[in-house]
């Protein structure tokens, strides 16, 4: 059996087969590549990760069991000599696959820390009905603090691109600083200098990810075209299948969504 | 800091990668499947092949449980024609030696057949093409014997894992050697002389080709291409601004298509 025998026996359309491990274990490996890949945070694959989740609590309990029944003194050995290297190959597998959840996760968190007003002010610019904006009782509140300028998430359901976890922690983690800004220095300031997403002069001062940066792909699709822009319908160069390119992350990521390019 | 590694795989994670291909192993004692995280593991039972993720492979082969049998590139003679093709055949002056085709590509010798990608679909719906390290580039047979042999997009980590824990397997250790360090003297050079079209890849929609790189060549020319690139790109950037400003302007006079535009302004420029 080789990888396209494994891969053949998940291919059943969606989510029509259990043994879909190999699968998703390939999806995670790519989605962590992309994800170091570019500097900003991508779409959070819910579904993937609650499924590795599962596996890997699965996976430590069947080692448990199997390191339990090894210690125990009254069997003999005997009966399985491969016993302790079956625990070694499932435990060096377990580490490979939590190191790779370990250093996703990290790498978005350090994304979203570097970022975390980009990502406060996009998520709540989604908020339909914003309850009492800052930005309408801010301007003639005397007490301005930068805390202020944080915007209030706990409302909102679509969190995308962040996970719950990362946006509960993105919002306590800039509610902190802010506060410590205005205790260690904003507080000296005049109150209007005091907000953190200020854009005096036309030029904001929330700084996001570089979405121009140039990043390494693998063409999987047939044929794709680099666009010019984001949500431009204007294309520059076309990959071909199979062929490796140094594009504009903004030409390929609807490309990348789609699955027809690879980050490398 | 919750992770200071720099944008894009590192060296050592492109390593790491790289024991995630698919090798071919003669087991020298039995073992039953293994349900692992990474997918489930055929039973060994010798003396029948088996294919294993590199990681594993290497583990029974430094506890002598198992042989690996080396790929179908990792031979004097494959390589010493693939070193021909990178340093004497004319096609390749300025390029890499092409890669394997991935699956329902059409490999190099035909030219007019079209490129037909099959995908599978994720579990949620999506689709999926496979792509190395999840490809068997690495097996002791590749997927078609008349293909022309060629270089896996990991074959420099293949190579020297295989070369310092499993040299005993393979044929001519020293000469493999040898030609692997030839290798990669010719594309290093190949790679560090294409640095004078990286601006192709500074303006918006262009691109600079790299079919047939390495994973590990890639690794580690990536700081230097993606800074020499994003240098550039900062030092075009107001002109490039003026040009996407004069496209709306034109096209909100009407008339061009985007096309005709594009090459319209090529001309005006000089």
């Amino acid at each position: 059996m080789d990888i396209d025998d494994i891969l053949a026996s998940v291919d059943h359309g969606p989510g029509a087969s259990p043994e879909s491990t190999a699968l998703d274990h390939q999806l995670l490996t790519r989605f962590w590549v992309a994800e170091r890949a570019v500097s900003e945070v991508l779409p959070w694959p819910a579904p993937l990760m609650e499924r590795m989740m599962d596996r890997v609590r699965n996976q430590i309990e069947t080692i448990e069991d199997l390191a339990a029944s090894s210690g125990d003194a009254t069997v003999p050995h005997t009966h399985n000599p491969n016993l302790n290297l079956r625990l070694s190959i499932l435990q060096t597998d377990l580490a490979r696959t939590q190191y790779l959840i370990r250093s996703l996760l990290r790498a978005r968190l350090a994304k979203v820390t570097k970022y975390s007003m980009h990502y406060l002010v996009r998520l709540a610019s989604r908020d339909k009905n914003p309850s009492q904006t800052q930005s309408t009782l801010s301007s003639q509140n005397p007490n301005q603090q930068p805390e202020d300028s944080v915007p209030d998430i706990a409302s909102l359901t679509d969190l995308a691109p962040l996970s719950e976890p990362e946006a509960s922690f993105l919002h306590a983690h800039q509610t902190l600083l802010a506060g410590h800004y205005g205790g260690s220095f904003m507080g000296a300031f005049p109150r209007q200098l005091r907000r953190l997403d200020d854009n005096a002069g036309g030029t904001s001062m929330v700084q996001g990810p570089d979405l121009r940066e140039v990043v390494f792909v693998r063409c999987l699709g047939a044929e794709v075209p680099v666009l010019l822009e984001e949500d431009d319908d204007d294309v520059g160069v076309t990959m071909r299948m199979g062929d490796v390119w140094v594009v504009r992350w903004e030409g390929v990521k609807k490309a990348w969504a789609r699955g027809e390019v690879e980050l490398l | 800091m919750a992770f200071p590694l720099p944008r894009g795989v590192t060296v050592s994670e492109i390593a790491f990668l790289a024991e995630m291909e698919t090798v071919t192993v003669v087991p020298r004692q039995r073992l039953e499947g293994l349900e692992l995280l990474g997918g489930p593991v055929e039973p060994l039972a010798p003396p029948r092949r088996a294919s294993l993720p590199l990681w594993l492979a290497l583990l029974l082969k430094r506890q002598r449980r198992a042989n690996i049998i080396p790929p179908a590139w990792l031979h004097p003679e494959p390589l010493s024609l693939i070193l021909d093709v990178e340093s004497q055949h004319q096609d390749y002056q300025n390029a890499f030696s092409p890669p394997p085709p991935l699956p329902g590509q059409p490999s190099v010798l035909d030219r007019n057949a079209t490129a037909s990608a099959k995908p599978q679909y994720t579990p949620d719906g999506d689709r999926y093409y496979p792509a190395p390290p999840f490809l068997p580039h690495n097996t002791a047979q590749t997927t078609s014997s008349r293909d022309t042999p060629s270089l896996p997009f990991h074959w420099v980590e293949v190579g020297n894992l295989l070369l310092e824990s499993a040299s005993d397997d393979l044929v001519e250790p020293d000469q493999i050697r040898r030609l692997l360090k030839d290798l990669r003297e010719v594309r290093m050079s190949k790679m560090r002389s294409g640095v004078d079209v990286l601006d192709e890849a500074a303006t918006g929609g262009g691109g600079v080709a790299l079919t047939g790189v390495g994973s590990m060549e890639l690794g580690e020319e990536r700081g230097f291409i993606t800074g020499v690139v994003d240098g550039l790109r900062k030092i075009g950037a107001s002109k490039e601004q003026a040009r996407r400003e004069q496209m709306a302007e034109q096209r909100a006079a009407g008339g061009y298509n985007g096309t005709q535009e594009e090459e319209e302004e090529d001309y005006m420029e000089f």
